[in-house]
């Protein structure tokens, strides 16, 4: 039987606490750096969701301004959050029918606005005019032949506004920035 | 003379390396909190008579976690806090009744007839109503409320300390 003397034990644990010991400065710099890139993820997420964020349209539903393979746009979300959304933006909103999906579409009206629009324009003229309620805007398509917008879904409440449009970026060659008219 | 403008301009620069960072660490701080708020969980104040005998008049501040509802497991009976579709900068709280596809019945104006009316809710929204659907103004008034609109699920009360705890159900 081995018994285990007074020597052997503790040269054991000394070789555990040297190994710690050397280990030590690699996890304090592990930590730092973990730490570095946590805050740059805040600083970075804060900037996405206060000043400006980028966004990928795509679909049929915003031609001409908008491309129907996908175009990168820039988002600025200052205009939303005080309240300077008005007809002509082009504005990210959450989709009132899938909260996790965010769609592209121009406003039509603000609140108090009477909002005219073509009900079926592909089968016929017929018009209908709506007064936007009280803390709603109207969103539409800019390809009114093939989007789906407040005219199937209804105004929609302000709040499901993330951002203004304000310049495409990629491909280059749609590089242009986004007005109040349809180009 | 110019030894003198030296020596001020040095302490200048240190005093405002000193606020400098000072400013970024406090910016920091913000950014956790803020991250914090919105994504994790947050105190808020609330008061008016919609949900009692829930929640007080006069105002409760209750503990509100804000992960639920991005994962979807927001369900009815749950209390949350919903921006206001009719003024985008006030936020309500009310309890859900129903989720999408739920069929709802619910009483159109108690205090004046018994008349009741019963819908379906369509895909993503929820209908919300306050505990006291008296002095309520809900879903039966505003509509059902779209899903995105929802910005986290009350759990705890914190304020005032008689009424700390759990909310009943």
């Amino acid at each position: 039987m081995h018994i285990r003397g007074e020597g052997e034990g503790e040269g054991e644990g000394e070789g555990e606490m040297q190994t710690l010991r050397q280990l030590t400065p690699y996890v304090k710099e592990a930590l730092q750096q973990t730490l570095r890139v946590t805050k740059f993820f805040c600083f970075l997420h804060v900037t996405n969701t206060y000043i400006c964020t980028f966004a990928w349209g795509m679909g049929p539903s915003m031609l001409p301004t908008i491309n129907l393979y996908g175009n990168l746009l820039l988002a600025e979300r200052i205009s939303t959050r005080l309240g300077k959304v008005g007809p002509g933006d082009v504005v990210l909103v959450r989709s009132p029918e899938n909260p996790r999906q965010i769609v592209t579409k121009r406003v039509k009206g603000g609140e108090g606005d009477s909002v005219t629009y073509l009900v079926n324009p592909k089968n016929s003229d017929e018009e209908k005019t709506v007064i936007v309620p009280k803390g709603h805007v109207w969103i539409e398509g800019d390809n009114k032949y093939n989007t789906k917008d407040s005219r199937k879904f209804g105004p929609i409440p302000y709040a499901l506004l993330q951002g203004r449009v304000f310049c495409v970026l990629w491909p280059p060659e749609d590089f242009k920035s986004i007005g109040k008219d349809i180009q | 003379m110019r030894a003198q403008f030296f020596q001020f301009t040095q302490r200048w620069k240190s005093t405002a390396k000193e606020a400098m960072d000072h400013t970024i660490l406090f910016a920091k701080f913000l950014c956790l909190l803020h991250v914090t708020n919105n994504y994790l969980c947050s105190p808020t104040l609330v008061y008016g008579p919609s949900m009692l005998p829930t929640l007080n008049l006069t105002g409760d501040v209750l503990l509100v976690e804000k992960m639920s509802h991005l994962l979807g497991m927001v369900g009815p009976g749950d209390v949350v806090l919903v921006r206001s579709p009719e003024n985008p900068r006030k936020t309500i709280t009310k309890r859900i009744v129903g989720m999408e596809g739920d069929k709802v019945t619910f009483l159109v104006d108690p205090n004046h007839s018994d008349r009741s009316h019963s819908l379906v809710v369509p895909k993503g929204h929820v209908w919300i109503q306050g505990d006291n659907i008296y002095a309520s103004k809900d879903s039966r008034h505003l509509g059902p409320i779209p899903y995105g609109l929802i910005l986290g699920k009350v759990f705890c009360r914190v304020w005032p300390p008689e009424g700390f705890g759990l909310l009943e159900q």
